[in-house]
């Protein structure tokens, strides 16, 4: 407790903004993320528009068990932005955990409180996984003009897929020893997570067995959304508990791993515990 | 203590009998090592001698088999590869650990900087500084709250001649001030600036005068 009359010994920096603000730098600064974004999405939706457009594909709506009969073209902006999303938003995640993952080991022994660090960092994950998500989105408008709440849909759908890698991202970055797992397993479960939910040329679209990964709930959304003119909001909130079960596993194993494992408290000892 | 003996002052950092064991690898067979306020000493031993081991005992980032450390007042560690964060600056490096340890401000962490001599690089982020001048920032850091103990792992390694001098400087500045200052290394270059070389070796602490209590290294 501070005394009142001692204000000069107040904390300048508070810690929750002071972690979040470095939090949010930290991830921002990836330079390959960013140029990913900018020149990868709008080339990886033009290559798939020009793949899938013009046929009709049979999507099939699980909540209604209605099947839509939809442009494939516009289905497949959805798979590919979903894709763009899982890759771009796990990466930067990761990258950023893993590297800073010593860095935070030693804020937490110098006294930072580690649910605060743990709050500003999951905040900042949230924050930049919809800033991804949203630029996607608009990218998206450059192909195909949805109507307002069908585009609400995906980008609903893209923010909600993007805090599930974002968060998968976090799992893997503090778990996983080197660069090179981390990417092959969110570059590769992306893909097949996507692109199994597409009709386009996979024989497993719309087989029940798509109901147990990550991005069938935000494809559901955002298909329904766009062509169905229906607003699951179930197989949204399915997505996000995809999302809350990696960043729950995940901060658990970074509260273990940034653990202050100083001895035992003992009175001559206080100190070395963080000042209350 | 004999009676009528000056009390000794309390040790700011005491480690006594440690014992530690990978497996069936006995690394500490026990080690003993006492600091007093003020005091300086130097754990020397080579490489695989356990260094590692000890000084994370000390830090109190790894569990003993047997044996204790006590330590009183706050403490600082420096690690030997620097822990730094690659896309912060040198001054946002400052500000985080001051909100780690809740400082009213960075004055301290400012005239550590000027200290080491590398405030032209306070805006610039870890990522793109030399390795000596990372290593400053390194030990800034520990330093910011200007602990009562101090535990420094190869603390010089990277450091040219002025920045060597510098950092002798602020350890006879932190002594005077009675902090306890322990310094890890495989090699001591000027033996008389310490208080104290303790070898570690074959798990046990030994001091290199022979006068000393025979296994227990005092300070």
């Amino acid at each position: 407790m501070s005394t009142p009359d001692a204000p000069e010994l107040r904390p300048r920096y508070g810690q929750f903004s002071t972690a979040l603000r470095f939090s949010v730098r930290d991830q921002t600064r990836n330079r390959l993320a960013g140029l990913l974004l900018v020149l990868f999405v709008p080339l990886w939706y033009l290559v798939m528009d020009a793949m899938a457009s013009g046929e009709t594909l049979d999507f099939k709506l699980y909540a209604t068990g209605e099947v839509l009969h939809v442009d494939g073209g516009h289905l497949t902006l959805i798979s590919a932005g979903l894709n763009s999303v899982t890759m771009i938003a796990g990466f930067v995640v990761f990258d950023a955990v893993r590297k800073a993952l010593a860095f935070d080991r030693r804020l937490v022994f110098a006294g930072y409180r580690q649910s605060t660090l743990i709050g500003a960092k999951t905040l900042a994950i949230a924050a930049v996984a919809t800033a991804i998500a949203l630029y996607t989105a608009l990218a998206v408008l450059f192909f195909w003009r949805p109507t307002t709440s069908g585009w609400c849909a995906v980008l609903a759908a893209f923010a909600v897929i993007a805090l599930t890698y974002g968060a998968l991202g976090l799992l893997l970055g503090v778990l996983v020893k080197r660069d090179l797992e981390g990417f092959f397993l969110i570059i590769m479960g992306g893909l097949m997570d996507t692109f199994l939910q597409n009709p386009l040329g996979n024989p497993l679209a719309n087989k029940p067995i798509l109901e147990w990964f990550p991005s069938f709930g935000p494809m559901q959304f955002a298909a329904g959304g766009a062509f169905g003119h229906t607003a699951l909001w179930g197989h949204l909130a399915l997505g996000l508990v995809w999302a809350a079960s990696f960043s729950a596993v995940g901060l658990v194993i970074f509260r273990v791993r940034t653990r202050n494992r100083t001895r035992t408290p003992h009175p001559a000892e206080g100190a070395l515990l963080p000042a209350r | 203590m004999a009676p009528g003996s000056t009390p000794a002052p309390a040790p700011a950092l005491q480690a006594r009998d440690i014992h530690k064991s990978y497996g069936r690898h006995s690394v500490l067979r026990g080690a003993d090592l006492t600091v007093a306020p003020g005091r300086l000493v130097a754990v020397v031993g080579e490489n695989g001698a356990g260094k590692s081991t000890l000084l994370k005992i000390l830090a109190g980032t790894l569990s003993v088999d047997s044996g204790e450390v006590t330590l009183t007042g706050t403490f600082g560690y420096c690690p030997q590869d620097p822990v730094l964060n690659a896309a912060l600056t040198v001054e946002q490096h400052l500000r985080y650990f001051a909100a780690a340890h809740r400082l009213p401000g960075l004055d301290r962490g400012r005239e550590l900087v000027r200290l080491l001599g590398y405030e032209r690089y306070a805006q610039s982020v870890a990522g793109e500084l030399s390795g000596g001048t990372r290593q400053k920032l390194n030990l800034t850091l520990a330093l910011l709250h200007d602990p009562d103990v101090l535990l420094l792992d190869e603390p010089y390694q990277g450091f040219d001649w002025e920045t060597y001098l510098r950092f002798w400087d602020l350890v006879d500045d932190l002594r005077t001030r009675g902090k306890a200052v322990v310094i890890i290394t495989h090699m001591v270059f000027e033996q008389n600036r310490f208080d104290l070389l303790a070898d570690l070796d074959d798990g046990r602490l030994t001091p290199r005068t022979a006068s000393m209590e025979e296994h227990h290294v005092d300070a």
